[in-house]
């Protein structure tokens, strides 16, 4: 179990304050934040590298707060994964089992080179290792003492998007094997979201918002959340209330410009709504009776990803993006220039 | 049937009159290094640099000269490598201060130096009153050309180990920290060697400043000679004839280091 509580940490000019995470012991937590936002610094605080100014780290129920790094029982694999030069990959797996007896360190580290499928390397330099090969033995290395605590700083943002892919997929495979509780900064979305059983998005000197992956991407809480995660269009307008409240809720008018979208509300005034992609309905026949809102929208793009595509679609002036399955794209012959029919639910508005 | 091709690269032997002149000009400064070394070697003759060798006072003052330079090597070991690993890794209040300090050895003319130094150990001074009543005298002593040499050699070697110590990412201390090390243990283990090189050149570059010394020595310890004193007293005494044997002795000596100091210079700064 990781946990921060209050945690503030200064180096020169940049500060963190009040950053409190909860990752339960065997879970995946994720920090993500824009370049700058103090991820490394307080994963390195964590680890004891940086002194925290205030607050509280408790690693599995054991304040460590004033300990040193190698009192903490955690394991660091850093974005550029940092191997000792001067070892071979053997070696650099084992470095952190010198206390145990030779043969019961051999075997370890051949047990995670086997695992990670870096056995015939073992015997080599970390000279000319691939990138993955490289994450791979950083990982191992990490593992190796068995810590309670795995910290990665960025694991894949130097591999390229295919190897992504497989050594996330190994990541979670070691993880769970180890039964290691994790915590993952990254500025990658898409980790967040495959990864993370709690993130935490980090902004302005502390955590912007946290909670599940999923609610976090559907339910952001500030505009520069909705925005930073891609959560969809973010449009900034007034919300005039339209009908009778019902336990706290009511039927309003979200004006933005020259769109007029109807929504369910908790306040009037100014607010900003966040519109997902998946939430937009789009469609060559007009939509008939419901949803409450529809209009005309122009395609300005068609972005494929794969069983997915984006359509970059605009109302007046007004961006919006709706995401549809390929086939549908197909089916409509949807593309550039095209006039497409808009649906939205009016409960499938997020306001801000 | 796959049938292997020659390509055969023609290369271009043309010289621009831009890069000519540049070549001239760095060959020019090479000949002005290598033509009076040269000149001295090929000046003492197989006997007459057997016969130096035979020469006590000779052999005395070479052996001193490399004794007094290993002990000042040492000193500055001790004492500039953690000032070189603080240097490359911490900024504090004053650290471009200290670095200017400890430039100044290097800048100032040797015998300022040997004044200073005279001035700051000598018997009338605290400093050396007190370590003359405790044993230790320094002036026209060995302990003095050890010192003459520390000031002058020992920026060199700070300098050395601060560059090598940059060259280590501090994280590689981190990662083997949190894999069980203490601060020490990852320096020893990690920091250490991969500096480690770098830091040699510097006491070998130290070294070998230290064996050339002879401004600051000069005016701190006249006698025991160590070699650049002899040579200048043999040059002074009976001409050049006299000194050239020993000249050419000591400048074998301090080839032998630049070759080894050339040989261990890293090839490559450690990732």
């Amino acid at each position: 179990m990781i946990r921060l509580e209050e945690v503030g940490l200064s180096i020169g000019k940049f500060t963190l304050e009040g950053v409190t995470i909860d990752v339960p012991s065997g879970g995946y937590g994720l920090i993500i934040g824009p370049t700058g936002s103090g991820k490394t610094s307080l994963l390195e605080a964590l680890a004891g590298h940086v002194p925290i100014t205030s607050g509280q780290i408790t690693l599995d129920g054991q304040d460590v707060t004033g300990l040193a790094p190698e009192a903490r029982g955690i394991g660091f694999v850093y974005q550029s994964y940092h191997l000792f030069p001067h070892y071979t990959v053997a070696e650099n797996i084992g470095y952190g089992l010198r206390e145990f007896p030779s043969d019961a360190r051999r075997a370890r580290v051949n047990e995670l080179a086997g695992l990670l499928g870096i056995a015939p390397l073992l015997d080599r330099g970390i000279e000319g290792l691939s990138g993955g090969e490289q994450q791979r033995v950083a990982l191992a290395r990490a593992l190796a003492p068995r810590p309670s605590i795995l910290l990665l700083d960025e694991p894949f943002a130097a591999v390229d998007p295919a190897l992504r892919r497989v050594l996330r997929r190994e990541l979670q495979l070691m993880r769970e094997r180890e039964g290691v509780t994790t915590l993952h900064v990254t500025h990658d979305v898409d980790d967040a979201l495959r990864l993370g059983d709690v993130v935490a998005v980090l902004a302005d000197g502390g955590v912007a918002q946290s909670g599940s992956p999923e609610h976090v991407f559907r339910f952001p809480n500030s505009p520069f959340v909705a925005h930073f995660l891609g959560s969809g269009t973010v449009l900034k307008g007034t919300v005039t209330r339209s009908g009778p409240s019902e336990e706290g809720r009511f039927p309003a008018r979200f004006v933005s410009g020259s769109l007029g979208l109807e929504v369910v509300a908790e306040r009037e005034g100014e607010a900003h709504a966040v519109i997902r992609p998946e939430d937009l309905l789009v469609s060559s026949s007009p939509f008939e009776g419901y949803p409450r809102n529809r209009f005309d929208a122009v395609v300005r793009r068609v972005e494929r990803l794969g069983p997915i595509a984006h359509v970059h679609l605009e109302l007046e002036g007004i961006p919006l993006l709706a995401s549809v399955t390929a086939a549908s794209v197909e089916t409509q012959s949807i593309a550039a220039g095209q006039r497409l029919h808009v649906a939205l639910k009016a409960t499938a508005i997020h306001l801000l | 049937m796959v049938r292997a091709e020659r390509y055969i690269w023609s290369v271009s032997l043309r010289v621009s009159p831009a890069r000519a002149t540049g070549a001239l000009l760095g060959a020019l400064l090479v000949l002005f290094i290598i033509g009076p070394l040269l000149r001295l070697l090929l000046e003492a003759t197989p006997g007459a640099l057997w016969a130096a060798a035979q020469d006590a006072e000779v052999r005395d003052a070479i052996a001193l000269t490399v004794l007094a330079a290993s002990a000042a090597t040492l000193v500055a070991l001790l004492l500039g490598v953690p000032l070189g690993y603080a240097l490359a890794r911490y900024r504090f209040p004053g650290s471009g201060l200290l670095r200017g300090i400890l430039d100044l050895p290097v800048v100032i003319p040797h015998p300022v130096a040997g004044i200073a130094l005279l001035l700051f150990l000598g018997r009338q001074s605290a400093i050396g009153g007190t370590l003359g009543r405790a044993g230790l005298e320094i002036v026209n002593h060995v302990p003095g050309i050890i010192a003459a040499m520390l000031f002058v050699s020992a920026p060199l070697l700070v300098s050395g180990a601060r560059e090598a110590f940059a060259t280590v990412d501090p994280k590689l201390e981190r990662v083997a920290r949190t894999l069980g090390d203490s601060g020490w243990s990852a320096f020893r283990r990690v920091t250490l060697p991969l500096a480690g090189r770098g830091i040699l050149a510097g006491a070998l570059l130290a070294w070998g400043r230290s064996v050339s010394e002879f401004g600051a020595i000069v005016i701190l310890v006249y006698n025991p000679k160590v070699a650049s004193i002899l040579i200048f007293d043999r040059f002074t005494l009976y001409g050049l004839p006299a000194a050239v044997p020993v000249a050419a002795l000591l400048l074998i000596v301090a080839l032998l280091v630049f070759i080894l100091l050339r040989w261990l210079e890293p090839r490559r700064a450690p990732r």
